[in-house]
């Protein structure tokens, strides 16, 4: 009964984004039934198709994971893309440091360095926030903007491939990282890559963190109620830091992912944010409020929002429908998530559940 | 539950067979062509100006082509599943105009031997890759002539996105241009570090109004810094587009790439399979590149200084980087009686004397 | 740097900062109710598009004007319901609006991609535009800068000589009290929600029909989340909102000049700048918890239930 009705609440926001989304698709001309069967069947309806989700979906998991960290610890983790940026940055420079070291210790090589950049650049927002007593909504915001400047100052300069500089067109680029660090392709002929693997055991990680941990109730408890929290010993600004590390560790797998996943296997900026994460720094946040702030939830959520990224452009190139209407639609499902809070609390208090079990599945952002 | 996930299952199987009937009822014997865009078609600016060559291609070819594109796909892995997409949906000629579509365009290229892709403004080619861009230092020469005549504050400002050296060409064409008919022009250069921020490239523009500076030209996008230019009363030279509308006073002239014969001629030879892999770089003499919109305001043995020198550059007695060519501290670049080869051309990352400051590393 | 230098510097951060002004006046007044909307990025791109569209369509300003805080409003109507109706988390529903107004302005602004207006003439006023100095600095703007300045002296007015503005006040510091007092407080602050949004979306116009004034996707570029850092730097005060958007804009503008000047800082770096000084001055304002203590409304951000009172 629990999980069914934990399951019908967001399941039915998102059905009422799509019916919402048909409308718009019919203003648009585009018949929203076939749409919507050009949409999911690109995205779930072959093999290769769910390969192409699966890939899109990681940054999407590992962000929204983190995010189910954060706010669980009551910490609002904006600054998801500046976090991948700084992973991505640090893991790069690795390889770059290393390039001889076999795959088996290079891999985790790089993927601990995405963590430990990520989790290095939301600490800063943890501290702030615990000891400044600053804002971490505005402090992540702004860390965002730094971060991408900083990483257009390093590929531009530092970290620049040396072919670019000797033939003179000056891409901000890096050279071909090290193949050792490419993420094995898990099917032959087909993106899908080790990375997938990654996300998945990061995502059951999170949740083992969260519950099966003396770190992880600390962080809820902090979350729960920091005055009682503090009363009962735990250190409310440790935890408040360790939160925002935490995510962003998990936004810097990400990022370092993005780029020893990508075809290209080097990194590269077009001089803003969404040219390297695709804003999933921001997608991750909706992924995570739509699986109720639950790691392994966070699950199915992602796989749904990239299937949609992935399902809107063939929807463009066979209806001609613009991508934007995509972005419309994932914020339709979060208000519409958010919005079914009050509904699942109704149901709660009229008592046909047992509150107290479920209290941890529900359990809301606490107030910023 | 279970019982509800097999209907969803069931459903969504059904889902993909009617998508992938859908794809295929549409295949016919015209030749399908696909365009794949950074940004937005929109009104003016880069993507506009491919949009327009795509058009004037489906025109020229009527009944021989059919035309599709994707707009704002981003660069990187994104791009590969569009293109990849495109390719196996019965696209058998695919343009992608951004240069961070390079590698995936390459990678795509190479698991379709069978189909042609073509690449703007990068440099690997395969088999059946080609690439092709524009000559735009030759355009901003000429518009630096016209600058250098009418500026009266002898400084020109320049709104540039990156220090590459596609941008830091346009900007030293446009200082030897304005030299070459006003010696004592300087040229300040702002860098927004973004393609396209209406916010920024105005701020960067009304900075250099402030500072002196009478002509506004840009390497960016919007059509911000020639809206500046025509509220702050002072001139401007758009790029890309013509911007007469946003700037009927300002826009002394533009700068502007046409792609029509080159899709046109690409698409053709695909049709009669006389196709080969090569890197074009048209500029004024083949017409992909033109100064459109001259204002009237430009004196007329200044149109007629520009028409001679363009078609001198069409004829190839001019060229734009023309020794000698010295670089800022004075040191000579090309030498007296040559004139700059492609390979440094595409290699450029030092400013010429009369542009201040130093690129940003 | 001569006179005239400084004195254009200072014209343009004054229209630089206007955004700013409108948005975050909104939104002090929304937080001054207690309620915390974190919605005003999504809000101005809506009130943006919208206005762009009125304007394109009918060449009005006033028309352009209305439309844009009627949308902007209506998105914080959005909000009123999630969050005092429904009782929603106010953080949670503050960042569904933002992504879901990033999503609707796209959409709607599909057809007006890098389109471009005439832009907003600047006002001439006859001899005080023509003064020395003074001139071009206090009178050389647009209507919608002046009009900032008119809403900055109402909601000062409004906030602290009013018995309405005393009301909101209490409200934002007790609800309780207040709804104990018989006043309607989810009623109270419905209204100081939808102000938020109708001047974030007046904020939108602004950028989209005088300063730039082009319509692109995301044209907002962060300018929200700017605008809630002001009214915490402000402390919750209208005067310091005002001086804070200005330094804002004041800066944004100097990096430009800093360049022009050929003075060697990588210009990546001198990007970051605004917002490496905004998070400094937060540090400096935040670590005396004292002060945001006395001035922050005391009910900010929490749900507030009449039902359970």
């Amino acid at each position: 009964m629990k999980s069914l009705f934990g399951l019908l609440i967001p399941l039915c926001a998102v059905l009422l984004a799509l019916v919402m989304g048909a409308v718009m698709l019919f203003t648009l001309g585009a018949d929203p039934l076939s749409g919507y069967a050009t949409m999911f069947g690109a995205a779930f309806g072959s093999i290769e198709g769910f390969s192409e989700t699966a890939v899109k979906s990681i940054p999407l998991l590992l962000v929204g994971v983190g995010i189910c960290i954060a706010f669980r610890a009551n910490v609002i983790n904006i600054g998801g893309e500046g976090q991948m940026v700084m992973g991505a940055l640090l893991a790069t420079t690795v390889a770059l440091l290393f390039p001889g070291v076999p795959s088996l210790v290079l891999i985790p090589m790089v993927l601990l360095a995405g963590a430990v950049g990520g989790a290095f650049w939301g600490a800063i927002a943890g501290a702030l926030k615990a000891w400044f007593n600053v804002s971490e909504i505005l402090s992540t915001i702004m860390l965002n903007i730094v971060a991408v400047q900083f990483m257009n100052f390093l590929l531009r300069g530092i970290l620049i491939d040396p072919a670019e500089v000797a033939r003179g067109t000056g891409i901000p680029q890096t050279m071909r990282l090290s193949p050792n660090a490419d993420l094995p392709i898990l099917i032959e002929g087909m993106r899908m890559h080790l990375g997938v693997v990654i996300a998945l055991l990061v995502a059951v990680g999170a949740y083992m963190l969260l519950w099966r941990t003396s770190m992880g109730f600390r962080l809820r408890a902090v979350g729960y109620n920091p005055d009682a929290a503090r009363y009962a010993g735990i250190s409310v600004p440790k935890n408040v830091t360790a939160a925002l590390a935490f995510s962003g560790a998990m936004a810097g797998i990400a990022g370092a992912i993005l780029v020893f996943g990508s075809e290209s296997h080097r990194m590269v900026t077009d001089g803003g944010s969404t040219g390297f994460t695709g804003s999933a720094g921001f997608n991750g946040i909706v992924v995570a409020l739509l699986a109720g702030l639950h790691p392994i939830w966070s699950i199915p959520s992602a796989l749904l929002f990239g299937g949609m990224l992935v399902g809107a452009n063939a929807l463009q190139r066979v209806a001609q429908v613009p991508s934007a209407l995509i972005i419309a639609l994932n914020g339709l499902i979060v208000v519409f998530v958010v919005s079914s809070e009050y509904f699942k609390k109704r149901y709660m208090e009229s008592g046909r559940v047992d509150v107290e079990s479920d209290a941890e599945e529900t359990e809301e952002v606490k107030n910023g | 539950m279970k019982s509800m996930t097999q209907h969803v299952v069931a459903g969504l199987v059904c889902l993909a067979c009617l998508a992938a009937f859908s794809l295929s009822a549409v295949a016919g014997d015209k030749l399908k062509v696909g365009f794949v865009y950074v940004s937005p078609v929109g009104d003016a600016g880069w993507t506009y100006q491919h949009d327009q060559g795509r058009q004037i291609m489906e025109k020229n070819l009527a009944g021989q082509v059919e035309t599709k594109f994707i707009e704002s796909v981003p660069e990187g892995a994104e791009a590969e599943r569009v293109i990849r997409d495109l390719a196996k949906s019965g696209y058998d000629l695919i343009f992608t105009t951004s240069f961070g579509y390079m590698n995936p365009t390459l990678k795509v290229a190479k698991m379709f031997p069978g189909k042609y892709f073509e690449h703007s403004t990068g440099y690997k080619t395969a088999k059946n890759l080609g690439t092709y861009m524009c000559r735009y230092y030759e355009g901003r020469y000429l518009a630096g002539i016209v600058a250098g005549k009418m500026t009266k504050s002898n400084t020109l400002g320049y709104v540039a996105a990156f220090p590459i050296p596609e941008v830091i060409r346009g900007i030293n064409a446009y200082t030897l241009g304005a030299k070459s008919v006003n010696p004592d022009i300087k040229v300040k250069v702002i860098w927004v570090n973004s393609w396209f921020d209406p916010g920024k490239e105005r701020e960067a523009a009304e900075a250099l109004i402030t500072q002196g500076a009478d002509v506004i030209t840009h390497h960016t996008d919007s059509t911000a810094p020639v809206l500046t230019a025509e509220e702050k009363g002072v001139y401007a030279i758009a790029y890309h587009s013509d911007m007469s509308k946003y700037g009927p006073k300002a826009q002394l002239t533009a700068v502007t790439h046409n792609y029509g014969d080159i899709y046109t001629k690409i698409a053709k030879s695909v049709l009669d399979k006389s196709w080969k892999s090569e890197a074009i770089w048209n500029g004024i003499k083949e017409g992909a590149i033109k100064l459109e919109g001259m204002n009237a305001a430009v004196p007329g043995d200044v149109v007629a200084l520009v028409e001679k020198t363009r078609k001198g550059i069409a004829e190839g007695s001019i060229h734009p980087f023309q020794g000698p060519v010295k670089d800022q501290s004075g040191k000579v670049v090309v030498a007296a009686g040559k004139s700059m080869s492609d390979k440094e051309l595409l290699g450029m990352n030092y400013y010429v004397e009369g542009v201040q400051g130093n690129i940003p590393k | 740097m001569d006179l005239s230098l400084v004195l254009h510097i200072m014209v343009a951060a004054v229209a630089a900062g206007t955004p700013f002004v409108f948005a975050a006046l909104g939104e002090l007044v929304t937080e001054k109710s207690g309620v915390l909307n974190l919605g005003v990025e999504g809000m101005m791109l809506v009130g943006a598009i919208t206005g762009f569209i009125a304007m394109a369509k009918s060449g009005s300003l006033l028309l352009a004007v209305v439309s844009g805080m009627a949308a902007g409003a209506a998105m914080a109507a959005v909000f009123g319901v999630l969050t005092l109706t429904l009782m929603a988390n106010q953080v949670a529903s503050g960042l569904a609006l933002t992504i879901f107004g990033m999503g609707l302005s796209a959409f709607l602004g599909l057809d007006y991609t890098s389109f471009a207006l005439p832009g907003v003439a600047e006002l001439h006023l006859p001899l005080l535009s023509d003064l020395p100095v003074i001139g071009p600095l206090l009178f050389s703007y647009d209507v919608l800068v002046y009009s900032s300045v008119v809403l900055f002296v109402a909601v000062s007015w409004f906030l602290y000589k009013t018995r309405a503005g005393l009301l909101l006040r209490g409200i934002g510091e007790a609800p309780e009290s207040a709804h104990a007092l018989g006043y309607n407080v989810i009623g109270i602050r419905y209204l100081a929600v939808l102000f938020g949004g109708a001047m974030a979306g007046l904020g939108g116009v602004y950028l989209s029909v005088a300063y730039t004034p082009v319509w692109v996707e995301g044209m907002v570029a962060g300018r929200g989340w700017v605008s809630l850092a002001l009214v915490v730097f402000a402390t919750w005060r209208p005067l310091r909102v005002m001086a804070g958007a200005y330094l804002f804009g004041g800066i944004t503008i100097a990096q430009f000049h800093v360049q022009g000047f050929g003075i060697e800082i990588p210009s990546q770096l001198l990007s970051m700048l605004p917002y490496i000084a905004t998070i400094i001055v937060l540090v400096v304002i935040s670590r005396d918890q004292q002060t945001i203590r006395l001035n922050s409304p005391a009910s900010l951000g929490k749900t507030y239930h009449p039902e359970n009172q």
